[in-house]
């Protein structure tokens, strides 16, 4: 799953963090930033429903390879410009959590990878 | 250090007022609010830690004179401010009776009162009393913002009592600035341990090295950054992503530890041949029943902290969790320090 494909399989929108050739190795939906830091997947992709400059930077601790945030919930400026200088693709989507989460199944099993 | 949300004063008036309606406007201040106290030029990661904290620490009453300050009374001629201008090169005299702040005669007031013919006038006739005030209590940061909101060259200080106790100019921001960046550079600087010369090189890890963060209470927008430019580090050192992710995740915990559970304190990253080591002090209030915060899931966070994503109660588990060896020592209410160590 590439970034393309999350914006697109999420009806979402890149709005910062830039393009990015990685694709996803796990998936995690949390809003408590110390259960992120508990996962080790690799190249993780974080769904959230935290609006803020720390989901940017526990999604950089944990070398994260996008953040979604949902709900389309405004984003504050400072966020975008954290996932700008970290290079984390940062999308909106107007879905709920749980919404994605079916979604992203779907297409990982489609791809034999859920 | 916490951030207190402080509004300009603006004393309100006009010309040809009564003393009592001038008297009323100064007891009955209008408010405005500008934005908070961020700096210009000073946007997203590169923002130095050392010197937000500098700006929180110092109030307004560290940077004001209050000595030796030229003022005049409401009665006394517009020709006679004018003269103590030029006496001692200033562009503005306040109008101050018992410390009570009036107005201000401005070179603008003086240059109209030339033009106009009234410079034989009493003040209180042509001062200017429309006044933006800062309080002495007030963060350094705050006076810098308005000195970039508004284009006075000076602010006159009141106290809690709304008596005048000072004027800040910004000749007097940048003197004192100077002098504690230079301290602060220098205290700094005897923390840092260069690597040995030897032990450079392109790729290598350095033989040992050890940078120090300043952790500020409270301060959740630049809580992480200490532990992301950690794992910048290791990660342009070359060390294998495994390491450098238990690394970033312990001093991450224990940044936002420091951050929200503490008065304030520093995050100390320790790199020596085959160890690396995150050191996190706080100043206070210490922590009654160790064992009991290192469990999961305990937490004395507040709401506001968990809305942010916080306060689980998994930050010293998890720290444990990642770290290879792990102390802690606290007491109440001195402190608390944390050593993560980790096998590289």
């Amino acid at each position: 799953m590439t970034i393309p494909d999350i914006v697109k399989t999420l009806d979402g929108t890149l709005v910062a963090g830039g393009e990015s050739e990685r694709t996803v190795g796990s998936v995690v939906a949390n809003d408590l930033m110390s259960d992120v830091l508990l996962n080790d997947g690799e190249d993780m992709l974080l769904l959230t429903s935290l609006a803020s400059d720390q989901a940017i930077r526990t999604a950089n601790i944990v070398g994260a390879a996008c953040v979604v945030v949902h709900n389309a919930k405004p984003l504050p400026q400072t966020m975008c410009q954290v996932a700008d200088t970290l290079g984390i693709p940062l999308v909106s989507s107007p879905l709920s959590k749980y919404e994605s989460c079916v979604r992203v199944h779907d297409f990982l099993a489609a791809e034999g990878k859920a | 250090m916490a951030r207190v949300d402080y509004q300009p004063t603006i004393l309100s008036g006009g010309e040809n007022r009564s003393d009592d309606q001038i008297m009323a406007a100064h007891a009955e201040k209008t408010v405005r609010r500008v934005s908070g106290p961020g700096l210009p030029g000073m946007k997203g990661e590169g923002e130095p830690l050392v010197i937000m904290e500098l700006l929180q620490r110092l109030r307004v009453k560290d940077v004001m004179r209050s000595h030796d300050i030229a003022s005049v009374v409401r009665t006394d001629s517009m020709r006679y401010a004018e003269n103590l201008m030029k006496r001692y090169h200033i562009s503005g005299v306040p109008v101050l009776e018992d410390n009570r702040l009036f107005g201000i005669v401005s070179i603008n007031d003086i240059i109209i009162a030339l033009e106009g013919e009234w410079i034989g006038d009493q003040c209180q006739k042509h001062m200017s009393t429309n006044l933006v005030v800062l309080e002495e209590d007030m963060p350094l940061a705050f006076a810098i913002k308005y000195f970039q909101n508004y284009t006075f060259g000076r602010f006159p200080v009141l106290n809690k009592d709304r008596n005048f106790v000072g004027i800040v100019s910004q000749r007097d921001v940048t003197r004192v600035l100077m002098h504690e960046l230079t301290n602060e550079l220098a205290r700094l600087e005897g923390k840092v341990v260069a690597p040995p010369v030897e032990a450079k090189g392109e790729g290598a890890l350095p033989y040992y090295s050890m940078r120090q963060f300043v952790v500020v209470h409270n301060d959740l927008t630049n809580a992480g950054k200490a532990a992301n430019e950690i794992k910048r580090m290791m990660k342009d050192a070359g060390m294998e992503n495994k390491i450098v992710r238990r690394v970033a995740v312990a001093a991450y915990e224990l940044e936002i530890n420091i951050c929200i559970h503490s008065v304030g304190g520093t995050l100390t990253f320790i790199l020596e041949r085959g160890k690396a080591s995150i050191v996190a002090k706080d100043r206070g209030p210490g922590i009654a029943d160790v064992d009991w915060a290192c469990r999961d899931g305990t937490s004395t966070a507040n709401d506001w902290i968990r809305s942010m994503g916080f306060g689980a109660g998994m930050g010293l588990a998890n720290s444990k969790r990642v770290s290879d060896t792990f102390e802690i020592v606290s007491k109440v209410p001195n402190g608390t320090t944390v050593i993560c160590g980790f096998n590289l």
